[in-house]
């Protein structure tokens, strides 16, 4: 009897906490629900008086999100093949073998990983411009956020393929694969979820991405919707609850698709991320 | 049939061939060209962030790669500019507050998870939508919370009698760095979480079994058994905490622009700010190069608090 | 006409870089037999089969698969198949898929297909479980499942990689006698390492013993227990392993001292070099207790245990000899016992070497 009002309690507590964490998230719904002269109400409307749904259909209009949105996701699905297409193999090696060479590679990419972008642009853009790569902005940035965001991919699959024992690719090769086969028709599908996965958190980064779009797209039909948004924000911006009505356009599809693979995602993050 | 025969006349490229359909060719195929793309977007711009940083950079300039040496003069400017102490004590306030608030707030919860009721993994998932939420949204989120007049934030506080008057957090110089450090200790909670809740999945239930029947408090098996037990994951969860704070740019674009008269102004988005709104490229690849030493750094620290971990 | 021999293995070297795995590994495979590598775990027999396999490349030497040499040839080329330790099936095959892979490979036709899979499935009565994933069946019906896998190739050769030891006891005595029994019915040739003596001396007609990289010794299982070539091969094989006491030929090379309390003397079948430092080998099986009045080793017992059919007796201390006896004797622990041995089955070896003395 004690013991369930016990983990009652516990469940209880931890929908409070994570009530009180989630606030910011509900505030942008609640906020982009509200009409313009809610928004300045005092003391604020804890849960909008009524609700204008209109309001997505307007900002989405008036600020051209369409575009926006759909250079967000070339860029987001670029990136995420260049770096499922490049990193899945890399990811294979380096689990597969253990050597000086491989040690190095690893540090290597570890360390690549680590860059931050705002520092790594100005060098980036320089070259790029030199070689001509900016009047293709968007390839540019799918190229620069591919290099950046690989080693990560790298470190998330490298662990699933340790989880697959070479072995099952060693009795492929007897059983007569080449080396290719037994890595396309046995490695290949058993690291399927986690190559799944760890592919779907590149596109999330890749879709919310900013420094490099920002810094390499002048042209405002190419940008994504993230320099949109910044764009939106001006100093001294009043529309909030249009500005909230962008946001969770932008990433309430973000939200849900994590919400539903949740489970999957924590756990490729967290096997990958210490290991 | 003839392709065989061909192959067969070329012993060197038949062995080639099989060296990448049956031996070792193979694995080098695939783990060189990711590392040749690494080298030519991430490695070569990093030298040539170095290079730049010795050079004169001018919007003529911009397009070539010799351009005239100054050996040390970037960075002696850099120096002796009047805002560059005054960043590097923000970025530090920024980088120490930002992993202590994160990572004592996600300790708390993943301590508070890991007693393992019914629901707690499906919960403690859902924090990590901080995490998942591109930089810039959480940024804009956060701009409204704090806005000072009609800001949600002011209005708590007001209303629990915290503070008696608004705060503009993101105007007035006193307040805009711990604007973004607020948002950013809010973003990067639940990933220390998750991590530290890995760690703490690890540790052998049994251990604590055992010191409680040796009489240990709550408080002694914390300090005993957990901390000891963490050590490793510890180091590696305040390690990648440097490093994904030293990369934070977006709270900072979106919520304050570093200013203002860079208040709120740290070195990362300084460099861009020098190179692509002063398009001074010289002065922000010093900045760069400097922060990216102290990332490297940060990232042998990450490695080597991993490295039994990767032996596994 | 000579057998042909279906693998031959030449002066077979592998280095690890500076670690010598294989030294000059020489053997013979003749057509049909039941060959095993056997040895203690490091000693190189996963990597002498893995070479076989070609998972692994041999730095010196050749290998020869009906007289072709196959160093440089991948897996696939070899027509081997192999049964792994942790069976390797494939997790996201059903059983059915599992063993048709490499038929399937090899583009053979659905019908072609169906029947081997039917005539395997009923060989090893796996029938019930073939569209089963791996991951739903029992420790037995997988190791099953790995079987059937090579058995389907009709390959040159069998190799297996210690296939029962994640078996539990009682299966493994019972695969033991299936495996050679399927290894008679299919006439195939097969390479089978092991750690365990009694799967090598039970189940193989031919047994290499490995050491460190090095065959210390090849044979008819029971030419290895009769006449071990080493004191390693001695020890290794055969169960419990034998005694080993130190002791001196006597001055006529007809009888041996051994170096224990009372210094006892056992007489030999042979004359061997007077006053000669020698390790005097004792089966456990051969020793027996002496009644009458003859001369053995006098000793005490310091542990009886008794299984029913048979005893085993722990005398003395320094060395312990153990004795199994297959008659219930009255001996309880501390009484003095005469343990004694027919001259022909004392073996002595070379305390420096090893190396028997014959």
């Amino acid at each position: 009897m004690s013991a369930t009002r016990h983990t009652r309690l516990l469940l209880f507590a931890a929908i409070l906490l994570g009530a009180i964490y989630l606030f910011p998230l509900y505030w942008m719904y609640a906020t982009a629900l509200k009409s313009g002269s809610e928004i300045f109400a005092y003391p604020p409307t804890f849960i909008p008086r009524g609700l204008d749904f209109g309001i997505f259909a307007e900002v989405w209009a008036t600020r051209d999100m369409g575009r926006f949105i759909w250079n967000s996701l070339v860029i987001a699905t670029g990136s995420m093949a260049l770096v499922a297409l490049l990193g899945t193999g890399c990811a294979y090696v380096l689990a597969r073998y253990r050597n000086v060479w491989i040690d190095i590679a690893l540090f290597l990419v570890l360390m690549l990983q680590v860059l931050p972008a705002s520092l790594m642009i100005t060098p980036i853009f320089v070259g790029f411009s030199a070689l001509g790569l900016l009047d293709f902005p968007r390839f540019a940035v799918m190229l620069a956020f591919t290099a950046k965001a690989m080693p990560f991919f790298v470190i998330l699959v490298r662990a699933t393929f340790m989880s697959i024992p070479a072995e099952l690719e060693e009795a492929a090769l007897v059983d007569g694969n080449s080396r290719i086969g037994a890595f396309a028709l046995i490695a290949l599908p058993l690291a399927r979820n986690g190559i799944l996965v760890s592919a779907i958190l590149i596109f999330m980064q890749a879709f919310g991405e900013f420094v490099y779009s920002k810094s390499m797209i002048q042209d405002v039909t190419l940008q994504p919707a993230s320099v949109g948004l910044n764009g939106f924000m001006g100093p001294n911006t009043v529309e909030w609850n249009k500005i909230m009505a962008y946001a969770t356009i932008y990433v309430t599809p973000i939200l849900a698709a994590f919400v539903l693979l949740q489970q999957r995602i924590v756990s490729g993050l967290t096997s990958g991320a210490l290991k | 049939m003839r392709s065989r025969r061909l192959l067969n006349g070329y012993p060197k490229m038949k062995r080639l061939l099989s060296s990448v359909t049956d031996g070792k060719g193979f694995d080098i195929l695939l783990v060189s060209l990711p590392l040749l793309f690494l080298l030519a977007f991430s490695g070569l711009p990093l030298l040539y962030n170095v290079l730049m940083s010795f050079q004169e950079v001018d919007i003529f300039s911009l397009g070539r790669l010799i351009r005239p040496f100054i050996g040390l003069d970037n960075y002696r400017e850099l120096f002796a500019a009047p805002e560059f102490w005054p960043i590097m004590w923000n970025t530090m306030l920024f980088v120490v507050c930002s992993i202590a608030g994160q990572f004592t707030l996600g300790l708390a919860l993943a301590l508070f998870f890991d007693t393992g009721f019914r629901g707690s993994s499906f919960l403690r998932g859902l924090f990590l939508v901080s995490w998942v939420m591109p930089g810039l949204v959480v940024g804009a989120i956060w701009n409204w919370i704090l806005s000072g007049d009609f800001g949600v934030l002011n209005y708590l506080l007001t209303s629990s009698g915290l503070i008696s008057e608004n705060i503009f957090w993101r105007s007035d110089v006193d307040y805009s760095l711990w604007a973004v450090v607020l948002a950013n200790i809010w973003l990067g909670t639940s990933f220390n979480m998750i991590l530290l809740s890995v760690g703490l999945a690890g540790i052998p239930k049994d251990l604590y079994e055992a010191s409680e029947l040796d009489g240990a408090n709550i408080l002694q098996r914390f300090s005993t058994i957990t901390l000891p037990m963490m050590r490793s994951t510890i180091g590696a969860v305040i390690s990648l905490g440097l490093i994904f704070t030293l990369q934070q740019f977006d709270l900072f674009a979106a919520i304050t622009s570093g200013g203002p008269a860079n208040s709120s102004n740290v070195a990362q988005y300084w460099a861009w700010e020098l190179s692509f709104r002063q398009y001074d490229f010289a002065k922000g690849a010093t900045v760069s190069t400097l922060m990216i030493i102290t990332v490297m750094i940060a990232a042998v620290l990450y490695v080597r608090s991993t490295r039994h971990e990767v032996r596994i | 006409m000579t057998i042909q021999p279906q693998i031959e293995l030449l002066s077979v070297n592998k280095h690890y870089g500076g670690f010598h795995a294989l030294k000059d590994i020489n053997v013979t495979i003749p057509k049909g037999s039941f060959v095993a590598l056997v040895g203690p775990s490091g000693c190189g027999k996963s990597t002498l089969l893995r070479s076989l396999a070609g998972l692994e490349s041999i730095s010196g030497g050749e290998i020869r698969i009906t007289g072709k040499a196959v160093n440089d040839t991948p897996p696939r080329h070899r027509d081997v198949a192999m049964v792994f330790q942790s069976y390797a099936l494939y997790p996201h095959m059903s059983v059915r898929d599992n063993m048709s892979y490499s038929m399937r490979l090899r583009k053979a036709s659905r019908a072609e297909i169906d029947a081997a899979v039917a005539d395997v499935a009923a060989i090893l009565g796996l029938g019930d479980y073939l569209d089963r994933k791996p991951n739903a069946l029992s420790g037995g019906q997988r190791q099953r499942v790995a079987m059937g896998r090579a058995i389907i190739r009709n390959p040159k050769v069998f190799l297996f990689d210690e296939p029962l030891s994640n078996l539990d006891a009682a299966l493994r005595v019972h695969m033991r006698k299936e495996i050679r029994a399927l290894h008679d019915r299919i006439g195939a040739t097969s390479v089978y390492v092991t750690h365990d003596q009694i799967e090598a001396m039970t189940m193989a007609d031919h047994v290499v013993v490995l050491k460190s990289g090095v065959v210390e010794q090849q044979g008819a299982p029971l030419s290895l227990y009769d006449t071990p070539a080493t004191k390693f091969v001695a020890g290794f094989i055969g169960s419990p392993a034998m005694n080993f006491v130190g002791g001196i030929v006597g001055d006529t090379g007809r009888a041996v001292t051994l170096d224990l309390p009372g210094a006892p003397s056992l007489p030999l079948a042979r004359t061997m070099e007077p006053r000669r430092q020698v390790d005097v080998g004792l089966r456990p099986e051969h020793l027996s207790i002496e009644t009458g009045g003859a001369p053995g080793i006098e000793t005490t017992a310091t542990s009886v245990e008794s299984t029913g059919s048979v005893t085993y007796l722990y005398c003395g201390g320094d060395p312990e000899i153990v004795v199994v006896l297959s008659e219930r004797e009255r001996i309880s622990q501390g009484d003095p016992v005469n343990l004694t041995i027919a001259p022909d089955k004392i073996h002595l070896f070379d305390p420096e070497t090893g190396a028997a003395l014959r």
